[in-house]
């Protein structure tokens, strides 16, 4: 009996594939975006100015205190009522990024606000203009406080994807619902679903980890 | 002194953190070539005066000029900064670079140094400061005095016209603060102008021009140091001699 529907699920491998292919695809681009955004926003944030901190702050706070979903129907069903009207993919791009970017400003804003502030005062003192002092005091020593968080910020983002199978995109998670229409074997099925999400994710969790200890012995 | 002599120039400069007004008119001339030793109890303004020079503290009344360059032009001060090193109390090095690394980032990223020009003059003045085997450690595979050196030389490395000193070797051990202070004295022989915030009363003797007593903000006492070892004029500077000597 296992073996039959095992058989029959890896049979809809192409589905399962183009699903996985759609996971990863949307995550990176969303990563990407996302961490261009989050690195500008975690700069403000740990910033001198207090207004647009604060500002900017509060935005976060409200993708932070909002359910993905309801973040993803807001972009896919509200937009175009404005007069923006996006694609399925490009509306989970939106919805993603910006969440990614949320995320990852407080994290890069947390590792820059570590760095004791001697350094910030040496760079100054030698001269640098304030962008010399980011690039090249204070966001490699914030970087390597904040990597392994940000690499586990990319496993929530991985996982956080499978939500945008509710706007029609046909990524793992969707493609796990097409299958279980003709295998009626919901746990066999989403069991292979949650195996795919889990062989991306845990070489991350494991790389996190290694990070961390590795950035434990670099900070002695 | 002459007016080309001038390196810094306090004139009534108060500065207030909220109701304590921790700078009460200071006027004070640093000439060229000169080296001032300040010195007074903990809270009494030394490192607030100090860290004035390169405009790391700003302040509320009064005029200060370094090298010719009036610090309320803000716009002036990163050009001035190239000019004034600051060695801090905690060394402050860039603990993601090589000590080498440290010594010439500022000079080919502000002084626009290509990489070769400043790595020669960066090892000729690690091996200076005595780390020529060194070069290549970070900062914390360095003993304090090691890293204190490092963050000497890499102020010098940006050729600066002045040396400021934030108590450089109150951070240190015992056993490493001659290590430090022979580098400075050194620097000072060279003819270096330099303000030293610093209790290493031998090193006053040996290399200062005149010494400053600072208490409450306000500058009590100046003199060179022979006078002002034996024969302090003001009662408060006698007792904080006697606090700091005898022991």
């Amino acid at each position: 009996m296992f073996w039959f529907y095992a058989e029959r699920i890896l049979g809809y491998w192409p589905v399962l594939l183009k699903g996985l292919g759609m996971t990863l695809g949307l995550s990176l681009l969303s990563l990407l975006i996302g961490a261009a955004i989050g690195f500008a926003f975690g700069i403000i944030r740990a910033g001198g100015n207090r207004w647009l901190s604060r500002a900017l702050g509060i935005y976060i706070d409200l993708f932070r205190g909002t359910p993905f979903l309801v973040q993803v129907f807001i972009v896919f069903f509200i937009l175009p009522a404005a007069g923006i009207e996006l694609s399925a993919f490009a509306a989970g791009v939106v919805a993603l990024s910006n969440l990614a970017a949320c995320f990852i400003g407080e994290i890069v804003a947390a590792g820059l606000k570590a760095v004791p502030q001697g350094q910030r005062e040496a760079a100054l003192a030698s001269g640098m203009t304030p962008a010399q002092q980011m690039r090249l005091v204070l966001m490699p020593q914030a970087l390597r406080i904040v990597t392994p968080s940000l690499v586990g910020q990319f496993v929530l983002l991985i996982k956080d994807s499978s939500v945008v199978s509710a706007i029609g995109l046909l990524d793992l998670t969707r493609a796990g619902w097409m299958i279980v229409q003709s295998v009626p074997q919901g746990l066999m099925v989403f069991g292979t679903v949650g195996l795919g999400y889990f062989l991306i994710c845990y070489p991350l969790i494991h790389l996190s980890r290694r990070l961390e200890r590795r950035g434990q012995d670099a900070l002695l | 002194m002459g007016q080309q002599a001038r390196m810094i120039e306090f004139s009534g400069v108060n500065k207030w953190f909220g109701p304590l007004h921790v700078l009460q008119d200071i006027s004070l001339t640093v000439g060229k070539g000169e080296v001032v030793v300040v010195c007074g109890p903990s809270g009494s303004g030394k490192s607030t005066l100090i860290r004035c020079v390169n405009g790391l503290e700003p302040f509320e009344k009064g005029r200060l000029v370094v090298d010719g360059t009036d610090l309320s032009n803000r716009r002036a001060l990163r050009a001035l900064r190239m000019e004034v090193g600051f060695v801090f109390q905690s060394f402050n090095l860039y603990p993601h670079k090589t000590a080498l690394e440290n010594v010439t980032l500022a000079p080919i990223h502000v002084r626009g140094l290509s990489r070769a020009e400043a790595e020669a003059r960066g090892r000729a003045l690690l091996e200076k400061v005595g780390l020529g085997d060194r070069m290549g450690n970070y900062p914390h595979q360095l003993s304090g005095g090691q890293q204190q050196r490092v963050a000497i030389a890499r102020s010098l490395c940006m050729q600066p016209k002045v040396m400021l000193f934030d108590e450089p070797t109150s951070a240190l051990d015992p056993e490493m603060i001659n290590e430090v202070l022979d580098v400075m004295v050194g620097l000072a022989r060279e003819g270096m102008t330099m303000m030293v915030v610093t209790h290493e009363m031998g090193f006053a003797r040996k290399v200062a021009d005149r010494v400053i007593f600072m208490d409450h903000g306000a500058i009590v006492e100046t003199a060179p140091p022979e006078t002002f070892f034996t024969a302090p004029v003001h009662a408060r500077t006698r007792d904080f001699l006697g606090k700091i000597l005898h022991h």
